[in-house]
């Protein structure tokens, strides 16, 4: 492991939202944001838009470091390397109040940095994070939980933190749930294939970026969606997928030493049950991880085995298996994989 | 006249087609945005489409609002936006899905030098 590197592991905010009046602006809330809103909210984060794309839906955002999605009610954003993301949230407080719209749900979550004396405050430390995300939350939130979900390995473990006002019921339908993976050691000659063949060349990300999709295969992860994707010079890989309400979102740090790759989707309890298998198969195909974690926000027993079912024919052994429940927020089973050659 | 370095709104199926006929008639490339008021990335790109029609009155840009010519934009099949059709002598020769400024000047460029 390398002394120090790019952080691939991302922070993950989710931020729900409801309005008094939701008849305002044809529902389309926070979607009415200007850009000089928006890119204000990002400069608190450290980071820039660099492609975009929008449907029916929502809005997808690639940034320079990691996603941004908007729906009308909702916002998530994630990013990675040394990004302060919690300073995001006073700033689209307001905004959103601006629309008419209060908070009723906070969502963080993130994994085990890589390298954890890099961070700046408040990622210092998870315990800096959740008495900084409280300061920041309204006292409707009452609802508070905070905490780390553990693996086999104590490099990798689940950060998760709830706030959620419980008058108010879960925006998202219980029968959609989010799928985040985790990946590291992956195999370098698999990674290689994220590096810009020319750099330096000029050519813009985005053109790159649909270059690398194709090299890849990854586009076979989700062949339904329609893809914004960029390619980071000398080397990166991040992607927006885009199918009807869904979004997907991988992101890629190739170098050796420090490689690490994140996929995330949402995913419906009425889908293929073969579905999340068909997924997990291509992911691993294209990335051939030493390390995985799979952090699923789904009860139903039948959906996160598949999981385990999916991963050991591809010799990634279940090494651990935890479930915890968060008020109003609902579940979260998180599981740690390891390849056979460990 | 009046319109070559602006991008031109049309706001009816009439004007549209009247456009893409002129277009024809003339051999100019034409790149048409199809935007919605409501979608993020679009309000982001309106002002640099704007910026690059300044600079190149040699092609033509349009403006189709999703919402107010519905039957165009599913005639042509637009799922995301912004949506970049690009026509040259009637036939659509090219497309971009999403706000990606760079791949818009490159084929522009790409496009509007081809034998004219």
């Amino acid at each position: 492991m390398a002394a120090s590197g790019f952080e691939g592991f991302e922070k993950r905010l989710e931020l729900h939202f409801f309005g008094d009046d939701p008849v305002s602006h044809d529902n389309m809330g926070l979607r009415l944001l200007d850009l000089e809103s928006l890119q204000e909210v990002l400069n608190a984060v450290q980071c820039t838009i660099v492609s975009a794309v929008g449907n029916h839906y929502f809005d997808a955002y690639v940034l320079s470091e990691s996603s941004l999605f908007v729906y009308p009610t909702k916002v998530i954003i994630k990013t990675c390397g040394t990004t302060q993301l919690l300073k995001s949230i006073r700033p689209l407080l307001q905004y959103a109040h601006d629309l008419g719209l209060t908070l009723c749900e906070c969502r963080y979550t993130r994994g085990s940095f890589i390298f954890p004396k890099s961070q700046p405050f408040p990622h210092t430390s998870f315990k800096d994070e959740v008495i900084y995300i409280e300061e920041n939350l309204p006292t409707n939130l009452c609802y508070r939980k905070a905490t780390v979900m553990p693996s086999k390995l104590p490099t990798h473990s689940w950060h998760v933190f709830t706030a959620s006002d419980q008058t108010h019921p879960q925006n998202m339908p219980d029968v959609l749930y989010t799928m985040e993976i985790c990946m590291t050691e992956l195999d370098r000659v698999l990674a290689r294939k994220f590096y810009l063949r020319d750099p330096g060349d000029g050519k813009s990300g985005d053109i790159a970026g649909k270059e690398m999709t194709e090299l890849t295969g990854i586009g076979d992860t989700n062949p339904g969606a329609i893809l914004c994707e960029f390619a980071f010079d000398p080397c990166g890989y991040s992607m927006n997928g885009i199918d009807g309400d869904r979004y997907s979102t991988i992101h890629v740090t190739p170098e050796d030493g420090y490689s690490y790759a994140s996929y995330e989707c949402v995913g419906s309890i009425y889908d293929d049950k073969d579905d999340v298998v068909k997924v997990l198969k291509k992911v691993v195909q294209v990335f051939r991880p030493g390390t995985m974690t799979v952090s699923i926000t789904c009860t139903s027993h039948d959906i996160w085995t598949r999981i385990a079912l999916a991963l050991e024919p591809l010799g990634l052994k279940c090494r651990s298996c935890v479930m915890d429940e968060f008020p109003t927020a609902g579940s979260i089973v998180f599981q740690l994989f390891t390849a056979r050659r460990k | 006249m009046g319109e070559e370095g602006q991008v031109i709104g049309c706001h009816s199926v009439d004007a549209w087609k009247e456009q893409l006929q002129k277009g024809n008639e003339t051999k100019k490339l034409i790149v048409v945005d199809f935007t919605a008021t409501w979608c993020g990335p679009c309000r982001a790109m309106a002002p640099i489409l704007a910026e690059i029609a300044r600079k190149i009155p040699t092609v033509t840009f349009l403006k189709v609002d999703v919402d107010e010519l519905r039957s165009v934009a599913e005639e042509w099949e637009i799922e995301a936006m912004p949506t970049f059709l690009f026509f040259k002598e009637g036939k659509l020769v090219d497309k971009i899905v999403g706000a990606d400024k760079d791949g818009l000047q490159l084929k522009i460029a790409t496009h509007a030098t081809a034998a004219a």
